[in-house]
């Protein structure tokens, strides 16, 4: 199959796509619940869609094209509250997080649609261990040239992405030390990593064409990759996300993606190059481990620094843009995480270090998620 | 040397030998693990029915261990297992669901209230007295906890079917005994002539029943705030306690079933925080489980078999009709597919352990009126021991809710 053309679309648009946990209400552990919770909400008119996704115990949903931080916030409330109404009709819970603390991926089930069955067919038991939760963030984007530039020069910020929105420290009942362990599953895949360096539409394309002849992917959605364009949309989505605990920080961080994807479009402060890519997976795997307290290399000094100071210096940079794009209160939760209160990682880590108990744990992310 | 008056070879045993009830004991524990094994290996059904299966031969050869109704010694088998297993179910019923899915709850009392009625309908329509066809339909109202919880823990079941299975079980249990406790009353009235009596013992019952049941819950959530309670250890201390507070019911006349629910459903909605019980109280809850499955299997016999097939027939068709009715007419609004429905309609058929308990109750306070039952009821009973498990587990897998294959 060819590459499709790149859609128009309206620059620096939001779309939020959001892959949720469902658990039963005695252990709180996942359970197949997404194919009764579709039946629900297929009823309901939303300003958005429901979609399920690999195994039974996860169900995704997603916003339509946001202009702002207010509307993508307004748009995830009401899929949200429409959800939680169905999903208490059926006593089951919703929750966040990147991954589910202590189920057993042995005992998930696929949902049953016919790409779902052949994933599974290929990926073998990486596919229910895919039980991960991520969040997907589109911009819109003036061009499939400037989609690209634009792709090349997020790549910088992944780890301030991750770092952000890291909430899997716990892995089936241990704490893997990692703040976002979800991501480990994601590299297992083999078309994972990142966009190759191209620059032009053109040279992708002909990237593209050369791994479709080789049998080896039929579309996009074949590549498992941390920033990836998706032509059919005419955006590029970022993919690296855990799925939040709340909503409000699922749109704060979309909204502070576009407000760096504005400053990166207007003004130009780096030219991407190739080289850049060199210390990527380090500082890739700093912000799984370490979330704010990794090391991030500057690609273009060689610098040293912690994310947290470059995601302080990145906030300072990007306030003009902020402001023009009413995304003021996204950047200061953002600042706030940095600061005292740290990301999801750690309230998950500390609420277990009170409650000692992880279906507890699972619990308040519920009631995190519903509030 | 001299002066010993027994034979050289005293110390043989006698002949014939002579068995004990430990030897029919363990027989027993050994050959009904042996026929559970083997009808799940072999037959793909639940284990229970295996045990089950073992109570009905030992019956239907009339070995004389056995008839219709509980030996006292048994009855106290049964009570403990019972109350394992109502207090596991009551621990899975979780009274806000009731109260955010309103039409589950109209689909619990659409059931009971049907299958009341169609049962006391079909009865009559055969010629039983009202009296007696009131008793069997308030009976008949109850699906056995006791199967229900074994079959969806063998086959590890989950989803929505399990999930109202078990509320409505434990629902209709409760409507079940409250009912039989009220015809007894008017039975009461009737015989002896005063109203009082109609009312008082029921009321006596479930105050009673929910104060013990509130003492056990309250003692229960004390220990787990120091014990953590999924070791081996806790668990024989819950059992302690629930067959301590078992005692105390019987001391005070009080609802052995009734007791070990509501516990069970207070402890679950006292607190948000969320119970992790050991897995159905370790190897002593599972050996009394297989001995309550291969008593309840054998409360029978075939003369009362001869006598109450027909009655006891109806009644079963009438009940099955009535719950899949209900289930089936309130699946949509109450957030399932019709498929669904009819599935849960299925579970809710079997009949066993706290049945033949309301009965054994009848029996011993009035024996004449309950002789009139005792044929239709105990058929039903010793039919629906054997497909009652295959009908909660077939319907189970047609929706795909085992997690077991």
């Amino acid at each position: 199959m060819p590459l499709e053309a790149f859609a128009e679309s309206r620059a620096l648009t939001l779309g939020l796509e959001l892959e949720l946990q469902i658990v039963n209400t005695h252990d709180f552990d996942l359970t197949h619940g997404a194919q009764d919770l579709l039946r629900l909400v297929g009823k309901r008119k939303l300003p958005g869609e429901v979609k399920p996704e690999m195994t039974g115990s996860m169900i995704e949903l997603s916003t339509g094209v946001c202009r702002d931080y207010a509307e993508a916030r307004s748009h995830l409330a009401e899929l949200r509250d429409v959800l939680v109404t169905c999903a208490n009709k059926l006593n089951i819970g919703l929750s966040g997080g990147g991954t589910h603390p202590f189920q057993d991926w042995s005992q998930r089930r696929i949902y049953d649609t016919p790409r779902f069955h052949m994933l599974s067919e290929l990926y073998g038991y990486l596919s229910k261990q895919f039980t991960i939760f991520g969040q997907h963030v589109h911009i819109g984007c003036a061009g499939p040239d400037a989609a690209l530039v634009l792709l090349h020069g997020l790549s910088r910020f992944i780890p301030h992405f991750i770092a952000l929105s890291a909430s899997s420290p716990f892995v089936q009942g241990i704490d893997t030390g990692f703040h976002s362990a979800r991501l480990n599953s994601v590299f297992a895949f083999p078309l994972s990593g990142r966009a190759p360096f191209t620059l032009t539409w053109e040279e992708f394309s002909r990237y593209f064409d050369k791994m479709a002849r080789t049998g080896v992917v039929q579309s996009m959605k074949d590549f498992y990759w941390d920033i990836r364009p998706k032509p059919e949309f005419g955006t590029i989505e970022v993919r690296v996300l855990d799925t939040p605990l709340t909503i409000e920080k699922a749109a704060a961080l979309a909204a502070y993606i576009q407000c760096v994807a504005r400053w990166l479009s207007f003004e130009q402060p780096f030219r991407p190059v190739e080289d850049d890519y060199l210390v990527y997976t380090f500082n890739r795997f700093q912000a799984c481990r370490f979330g704010f307290d990794g090391t991030f290399v500057d690609p273009q000094t060689g610098e040293h620094r912690t994310i947290r100071e470059d995601i302080a210096e990145t906030l300072a940079e990007i306030e003009q843009h902020a402001i023009e794009l009413g995304a003021e209160d996204a950047c200061r939760r953002v600042r706030d995480d940095i600061g005292a209160l740290g990301n999801d990682a750690t309230w998950i880590r500390q609420t277990y270090e009170r409650e000692n108990l992880l279906p507890e744990v699972v619990r308040q992310q519920c009631l995190r998620w519903s509030r | 040397m001299t002066g010993d008056p027994r034979s050289d070879l005293f110390f043989l045993p006698a002949w014939p030998p002579s068995a004990d009830a430990v030897l029919w004991v363990s027989l027993t524990l050994v050959i009904a693990a042996l026929l559970g094994e083997f009808v799940y290996r072999w037959l793909r059904l639940p284990r229970v029915v295996g045990y089950a299966a073992v109570g009905t031969i030992v019956s239907a050869l009339d070995i004389g261990l056995t008839g219709p109704g509980l030996k006292p010694g048994l009855r106290s088998i049964v009570d403990l297992a019972l109350a394992l297993l109502l207090f596991e179910l009551g621990s899975r019923i979780n009274l806000r669901w009731l109260r955010t899915n309103p039409w589950l709850l109209a689909t619990s009392l659409a059931e009971a209230l049907l299958t009341f009625i169609a049962v006391h309908l079909a009865l009559s329509a055969l010629g039983t007295d009202p009296r007696t066809a009131t008793a069997i339909a308030a009976i008949a109202i109850g699906t056995s906890p006791a199967v229900v919880m074994r079959v969806a823990a063998e086959f590890d079941a989950s989803g929505q079917v399990t999930e109202r299975m078990i509320v409505l079980t434990g629902l209709n249990t409760f409507y079940a005994v409250l009912a039989s406790k009220f015809v007894f009353g008017w039975l009461h009235a009737e015989y002896v002539g005063s109203l009082v009596r109609a009312f008082a013992h029921p009321l006596y019952l479930l105050a009673g029943s929910a104060i013990v049941a509130g003492l056990l819950a309250f003692t229960v959530s004390l220990i787990a705030r120091r014990l953590d309670l999924r070791n081996e250890n806790s668990t024989l201390l819950l059992l302690g306690m629930i067959l301590l507070a078992l005692s105390i019911t019987k001391m005070a006349n009080l609802s052995t079933l009734l007791v070990p629910l509501l516990a069970g459903v207070m402890l679950r909605n006292s607190t948000e925080r969320p119970w992790i019980w050991p897995r159905h109280f370790g190897t002593a809850g599972g050996a009394l489980v297989l001995m309550l499955f291969v008593i309840t299997g054998s409360v029978w016999s075939v003369d009362t078999l001869v006598a109450g097939a027909a009655l006891g027939a109806v009644a079963i068709v009438a009940r099955a009709a009535a719950k899949l009715v209900a289930t089936t007419l309130l699946a949509a609004p109450s957030g399932i597919s019709m498929r669904q429905g009819l599935a849960l309609g299925i579970t809710l058929a079997p009949m066993s352990g706290a049945a033949i308990v309301m009965m054994t109750e009848l029996q011993n306070l009035y024996p004449e009126f309950a002789s009139h039952l005792t044929a239709a009821v105990f058929s039903a009973i010793a039919f629906l021991e054997l497909v009652g498990p295959i009908a909660v587990h077939l319907a189970l897998r047609w929706v795909n809710e085992e997690n077991i294959r």
